[in-house]
């Protein structure tokens, strides 16, 4: 077993959730107290988008290993102590007429109240365009599972406070410039001190110089890292991305760094930013 | 309460979260998590990267100089709202978040730092 990993299940136990994790390094996805853990079987593979082997053990000694990638079943490439497995074991691409076969040997897998662990390695098949196997959908509605029944049962147990419509913050209108610098400017006198790089606002900025001068040294040191930690945080390199880092956010100082359409805003926010942050940045980006 | 009850509440609070996860960073991992079906195991693995990213230099080592060390982020972009939160008795520990862009952000955080409290110090 993975020594690091013991920190973390003393972690898990101590927080008093049920543990997914189990000694030999899979997760364990059903307990004794299961009583139909097809449900979790089939929602495991419908959550595995991309390609994977899947391995299940069950207490009772009986494994499957299936090859999955775009919630569809590719194949199976290992039964234990599973009967009638040898037509699905034989196909190199599971189709139509292999879904009896391949219902049994999951019903036979994910028997009531047992232990059911999932350990899951690396596919060899990509996810793109994955048109063969048995969509995992299929098997769930002949089994008559509903696949997407989490929430309702999860959150169904915890009372919602009566909801209140958030007010909105008043963020004056701002027209004019570059979006970064209407998300500037519209954020109003919270952003004490802030610089514009790059773009038509290349250079622009409000606030007291020496703060100013100290972003700019940052910015003119840093900018090739900043922009690459602003790239991981988004969809694609050059999109839209705003990071704001703060002891609280809500009170005392913040940093506001924003991207948009080629510049970058370095910014000082000085007490409560979350009350204009959102609309600033949603009305600049219109 | 345990700690999936304490998320579920989030969610049952705010519906614009899409998920609420609590992590240990040191090992980017999700040890709990709730939210909307469609948000899968790489959704999860994908926000405990950004949480980590996001708290990272150069923009920390600034905000270090700056004030001192950071406990909260946010990640603002075109379609969603990232809210990342470190434990300051445990900085591992972190609550992760993915919203839509009209939730009360205030009321959210203060909602996300009790629960994140609650959690880290087993209240």
């Amino acid at each position: 077993m993975n020594k690091a990993l013991l920190p973390i299940l003393a972690r898990l136990h101590s927080l008093q959730t049920v543990s997914h994790l189990s000694p030999d390094g899979g997760r364990l996805i059903a307990s004794r107290s299961d009583p139909n853990p097809i449900i979790v079987v089939l929602r495991e593979i419908n959550e595995t988008v991309l390609a994977r082997v899947l391995h299940f053990t069950t207490e009772g000694g009986t494994s499957l290993t299936i090859e999955v990638a775009g919630r569809r079943i590719l194949r199976v490439a290992d039964a234990k102590g599973l009967e009638g497995a040898e037509p699905c074991l034989a196909a190199a691409v599971l189709e139509d007429e292999h879904k009896d076969t391949l219902i049994k040997l999951l019903q036979a897998l994910a028997k009531p109240r047992q232990e059911i662990k999932l350990k899951v390695g690396s596919g060899t098949h990509g996810s793109d365009g994955i048109s063969v196997g048995l969509p995992v959908a299929l098997i769930a509605d002949l089994l008559l599972v509903e696949l997407n029944g989490l929430d309702a049962e999860v959150v169904s147990d915890v009372s919602p406070p009566p909801q209140v419509e958030p007010q909105a913050p008043i963020v004056p209108a701002v027209e004019g410039g570059s979006a970064i610098g209407r998300f500037a400017r519209a954020n109003g006198p919270v952003l004490m001190a802030w610089l514009i790089l790059g773009g038509e606002e290349d250079g622009v900025f409000e606030g007291p110089e020496e703060m100013v001068e100290h972003l700019k040294t940052f910015l003119d040191d840093e900018i090739k890292d900043l922009t690459a930690q602003l790239d991981r945080l988004s969809a694609a390199p050059g999109q839209p991305i705003c990071l704001g880092l703060g002891a609280s956010l809500s009170e005392g100082h913040s940093l506001l760094c924003a991207r948009a359409e080629g510049s970058i805003l370095l910014g000082l926010a000085e007490g409560d930013c979350t009350q204009t942050l959102m609309q600033a940045w949603l009305s600049a980006l219109q | 309460m345990g700690v999936v009850e304490k998320l579920a509440s989030v969610t049952a609070a705010y519906p614009q979260a899409r998920a609420v996860a609590f992590a240990d960073l040191s090992s980017s991992m999700v040890l709990a998590s709730q939210g909307r079906a469609n948000v899968t195991q790489e959704h999860l693995d994908r926000l405990c990267r950004e949480a980590r990213t996001s708290f990272d230099d150069p923009l920390f080592g600034l905000s270090v100089q700056a004030f001192g060390e950071p406990h909260s982020a946010i990640v603002m972009g075109p379609d969603s709202l990232r809210v990342f939160l470190r434990s300051e008795d445990d900085p591992a520990d972190a609550i992760c978040s993915v919203c839509d862009h009209g939730i009360d952000l205030t009321g959210f955080l203060a909602k996300l730092r009790e629960t994140l409290h609650q959690i880290s110090t087993g209240v």
